[in-house]
């Protein structure tokens, strides 16, 4: 059939544009500038975790002790610390924190939070009146006193970190599917399902997921730029992360102390990667949801 | 007396894709026809086709990424593609009017029946408040809507199906228009109440003689209310001219089709199935967009089209207008 | 007689709506199909003709009545028991667009039946997923797409593909042509004859366009604020109706022959809404040949001398016979 031709010419054609990528790019910045501007930032910093090792001037835990306290100079572009570490390296090789608790953190959320609220989309009744009390209650509690409470119980560690932002932040998860499978579940293509003979697990995990997933990918860029905050937030407070261990939210700590005797640079820097991150992150995230709501997508 | 004269018409949405490439879709293709008073023309097609599209190009509104790239529309001499859109605004609403589907969500939710209509004719007339009401009241009565008095306080949802498309053609004739357009006036009414508003339609065009184009899909629609027809395919016109003629002998191989695979060809035995997709309007073929579809087509159909007519009155856009019955169709396509 | 496949009797569907209030969609319809045969229901907005083949299939629970499948009462099966029936009864929808999950592919979506309630291996299943497809004109090319690449038509193909994947005894037609094309709709229905020749399935087609209906059905039952008025075999129903509902609504059908002279009854009014209904027989607030029995007075069901069962006080005086008009 003509159609099905000329519709294989356009896959190969397709597949064979060298500058696709650069031509999606393009097509997202004029689309959503909010997401394309993001995605640079979050590139940059992403680039930075990996590549630490092959970036940074010098090791991030040597301690000079001959150069503590250097204002920023040729030798160490942000100066020193108060132990005599390089702020340079130890702001590259925080990013690698940045993500490394972000990333499992927002996955812990989803692992939680998507199938709650599938469930309790679908189900209704006491079950999901239940469910969603239980989060509310979640959301409610200031999450730092929260995390601070659990970390004190059960020990300082990044595993018990990550744990916690994964569980505090899966209500809102849990929400956003929720309130799609709310919306989808009379639609046609569930009724149909049901028709055909699905039993209900097929009808949450084959039918319902895949398209009640949207908004919760929408959310895993703020969710993620909430999560660096928090856990930088507990670093500053002395909850999880120890010295000399080059995460931001502690060197910031440490920075605090030094801003009133000026030794600015030692706090500064963390604070502005630590800041331009989650910045990255949340203007992604906005822009993403931007992306996803076909009426906005028509650019001029 | 020809109130609307649309020339050679083309509409284009213009845009860019997620992966930067301009993507352009000719929606329409060199649309022309003309409106008599007095006169009504059934416009139809398959979705996609352009129609409400053709209508939404003549009022002039078309909304970004589509927008005319060539052609002209006259309403009474005056070129209104061009015109600048406070003129346009004096001239929508009060000469012409524009009925669409789904009447209850086309009504303002939170304003009251009698308000809408009183709003409307106050925008154009600018008499008292007074005068706007009686003639409010005179429109509900002439679209046969029981009770006027006590229905302009009813909220746009507390109307029926039938009853909101009553009260879209009230507002629509506040302001004596000269050319009504109504886009699928009766799809999603029950057949019984699409009699109802039909008979109404062509009263009112009777009464107030205005020059009227009906858009629908509904081939016995355009059968029985309307004078003249265009059957629309892939952005042009392919075939137009009086219902009785184009009924009796239609000459485009597209409209034969359509004609017989209403359910009383069907019964004859008649019937003829048009199988394929829908033209792609980002990539239309050189030539005739029935191509693929046709089971007449040969290579001549790759060049531009001519309008033939067959009659003063009724044209065809086919290579092979009139000379369809000599010809050997290929075998039936998959 | 065979048994029938499908046996309703007594049936009603009442929606909560508000506190003491219900929607009244059905109420008390009788109904048999038997195996082979295609009964066409039809009605307007209102008439629960929608509702009817939803709480058949147990995709809503009836309020009253039973519901016979195969011999079987289903009525008030639990939910467990009725999803290995649905091999043998399925649907097909209104609109294919939204009924077919966006995100799937076709090849799935048409095995999924399959996988579900047949015994089959991977490979035997894809082969009969390719003739599933080849039975309903859709080229093989199609299987590895999404719904959003196909047309109208070719969504529906795949729909009645889904329906009949498991070859089943009852399937029911939610207005399966009304969101396509006029040039679209043929084709499906030849589709539908064919596989009815083929599979001696019993069909329940729900629509309102009479048109389509007279070409698939070999009975009709014509609804009215969730009643049967008037039920028969579809050639005597469309030459010689009984009830005056029937006759108003097949004089509203508007022919695509200009030639065809149409003489209407044109009813005044609207449907009552199916919260209120009319006390006595419902149709009689618009009925043009109604008498003061009919406010009070509920119908029973006769027989007329052409063989259709009607519901109407009229007709033992011969008053159901509306005097046609003629408009150009």
């Amino acid at each position: 059939m003509s159609d099905a031709a000329s519709n294989d010419v356009i896959d190969q054609v397709e597949r064979s544009r060298s500058s696709k990528i650069w031509n999606r790019f393009v097509g997202i910045l004029r689309l959503s500038p909010t997401a394309a501007v993001g995605l640079m930032i979050i590139l940059f910093f992403a680039l930075l975790a990996i590549f630490a090792p092959w970036i940074m001037p010098h090791d991030p835990v040597a301690a000079y002790t001959d150069r503590v306290l250097q204002a920023p100079s040729a030798e160490h572009w942000f100066g020193t610390d108060g132990n005599g570490m390089d702020v340079f390296s130890r702001v590259i090789y925080g990013a690698k924190f940045g993500f490394g608790i972000a990333i499992p953190a927002v996955l812990i959320s989803l692992l939680i939070g998507v199938p709650v609220g599938l469930i309790a989309g679908y189900r209704g009744g006491l079950l999901d009146e239940v469910l969603m009390r239980f989060f509310d209650g979640l959301r409610v509690f200031p999450s730092i006193i929260l995390a601070l409470a659990v970390v004190a119980a059960t020990g300082q560690s990044l595993l018990n970190v990550v744990l916690v932002l994964g569980l505090l932040d899966s209500p809102v998860f849990a929400r956003v599917v929720r309130a799609e499978v709310l919306a989808l579940r009379s639609s046609n293509f569930v009724e149909s399902a049901i028709a055909a003979g699905n039993p209900t697990w097929r009808i949450l995990f084959v039918h319902l997921l895949p398209n009640a997933i949207q908004g919760a990918m929408a959310q895993t860029a703020v969710r993620a730029a909430w999560a660096v905050r928090i856990s930088a937030t507990l670093a500053f407070l002395g909850v999880g992360i120890q010295a000399p261990t080059p995460e931001w939210g502690a060197m910031i700590r440490q920075g605090a102390e030094f801003m009133v005797s000026g030794q600015w640079w030692v706090g500064l820097y963390p604070g502005l990667a630590l800041i331009f991150l989650v910045f990255g992150l949340n203007l992604f995230g906005d822009g993403l949801q931007d992306l996803m709501d076909p009426r906005r997508r028509t650019a001029k | 007396m020809t109130l609307l004269e649309v020339e050679d018409l083309h509409t284009h949405f213009i845009s860019r894709d997620i992966d930067n490439r301009v993507r352009i879709a000719k929606a329409l293709n060199g649309v022309s026809f003309s409106l008599q008073a007095g006169r009504i023309l059934g416009i139809v097609g398959e979705t996609g086709a352009g129609k409400s599209l053709t209508a939404q190009s003549v009022v002039g509104l078309l909304r970004p990424p589509a927008r005319i790239v060539a052609g002209s529309v006259r309403f009474e001499g005056r070129e209104l593609t061009t015109m600048p859109p406070e003129d346009l605004n004096r001239i929508r609403g009060a000469e012409i009017a524009m009925v669409v589907q789904n009447p209850r969500t086309s009504l303002d939710p939170l304003t009251r029946v009698g308000d809408q209509l009183v709003r409307l004719h106050q925008i154009h007339s600018g008499g008292s408040l007074e005068m706007s009401r009686k003639r409010a009241l005179e429109m509900m009565e002439a679209v046969g809507i029981p009770a006027p008095e006590s229905r302009a306080k009813s909220w746009p949802h507390e109307l029926s199906g039938g009853m909101a498309q009553r009260v879209l053609l009230a507002m629509a004739l506040m302001n004596g228009p000269k050319l009504l357009i109504a886009d699928e006036p009766t799809t999603g009414l029950d057949v019984t109440v699409q009699a109802q508003i039909l008979d109404l339609l062509r009263d009112l065009v009777a009464r107030f003689n205005m020059a009227t184009m009906i858009i629908t899909h509904d081939l016995g629609v355009v059968a029985h209310f309307c004078d003249d027809i265009a059957v629309m395919f892939g952005g042009s016109i392919v075939e137009s001219g009086p219902v009785a003629d184009v009924f009796a002998a239609p000459v485009h191989p597209y409209t034969r089709n359509l004609i017989g695979a209403t359910p009383e060809q069907f019964q004859k035995g008649r019937a003829r199935t048009l199988g394929g997709q829908p033209p792609d309007l980002y990539n239309l073929p050189p030539g005739c967009a029935l191509q693929s579809r046709c089971e007449f087509a040969t290579e001549l159909c790759r060049t531009p089209v001519p309008n033939k007519e067959i009659a003063p009155t009724h044209f065809a856009l086919c290579h092979f207008a009139g000379t369809l019955d000599e010809m050997k169709p290929k075998e039936a396509r998959a | 007689m065979t048994n029938p496949v499908l046996k309703v009797r007594g049936l009603c569907k009442h929606f909560p709506v508000g506190g003491k209030q219900f929607v009244n969609a059905v109420n008390h319809v009788d109904l048999n199909i038997s195996p082979g045969e295609t009964l066409g229901m039809v009605g307007e907005s209102g008439s629960g003709k929608s509702t009817i083949g939803r709480v058949i299939l147990r995709l809503s629970e009836p309020t009253e009545g039973s519901i016979e499948f195969n011999g079987q009462d289903i009525t008030h099966l639990p939910k467990s028991k009725v999803r290995p029936l649905r091999r043998d009864m399925q649907m097909v929808f209104q609109d294919p667009w939204s009924a077919l999950n966006p995100r799937m592919r076709i090849r799935d979506l048409i095995a999924e039946p399959i996988k579900l309630h047949m015994p089959l291996s991977r490979s035997e299943r894809h082969d009969r997923t390719e003739d599933l497809a080849r039975r309903v004109n859709l080229s093989t090319s199609f299987l590895n797409r999404t719904p959003a690449n196909l047309s109208g038509g070719q969504l529906q193909r795949v729909c009645i593909a889904r329906a009949i994947a498991t070859d089943p005894k009852l399937i029911v037609l939610d207005e399966p042509t009304s969101s396509l094309d006029m040039s679209v709709r043929a084709g499906i229905l030849e589709l539908l004859a064919e596989i009815r020749e083929e599979t001696k399935a019993a069909m329940l087609f729900i629509s309102h366009d009479l048109g389509t209906v007279r070409m698939i059905s070999d009975r009709i039952a014509v609804l009215y604020l969730g009643e049967v008025v008037e039920q028969g075999q579809a050639e005597a129903l469309f030459e010689t109706p009984a009830h005056p509902y029937t006759q108003a609504l097949l004089s509203a059908h508007l022919p695509a022959d200009p030639r065809i002279k149409v003489t209407r009854h044109v009813l005044g009014g609207e449907v009552p809404s199916p919260i209120a209904l009319p006390p006595g027989c419902k149709f009689h607030t618009r009925c043009p040949v109604a008498i003061d029995r009919c406010s009070s007075v509920v119908p029973g069901t006769l027989t007329v001398p052409t063989g259709q069962e009607a519901r109407c006080l009229r007709i033992p005086d011969g008053g159901n016979i509306i005097q046609r008009k003629e408009i150009a």
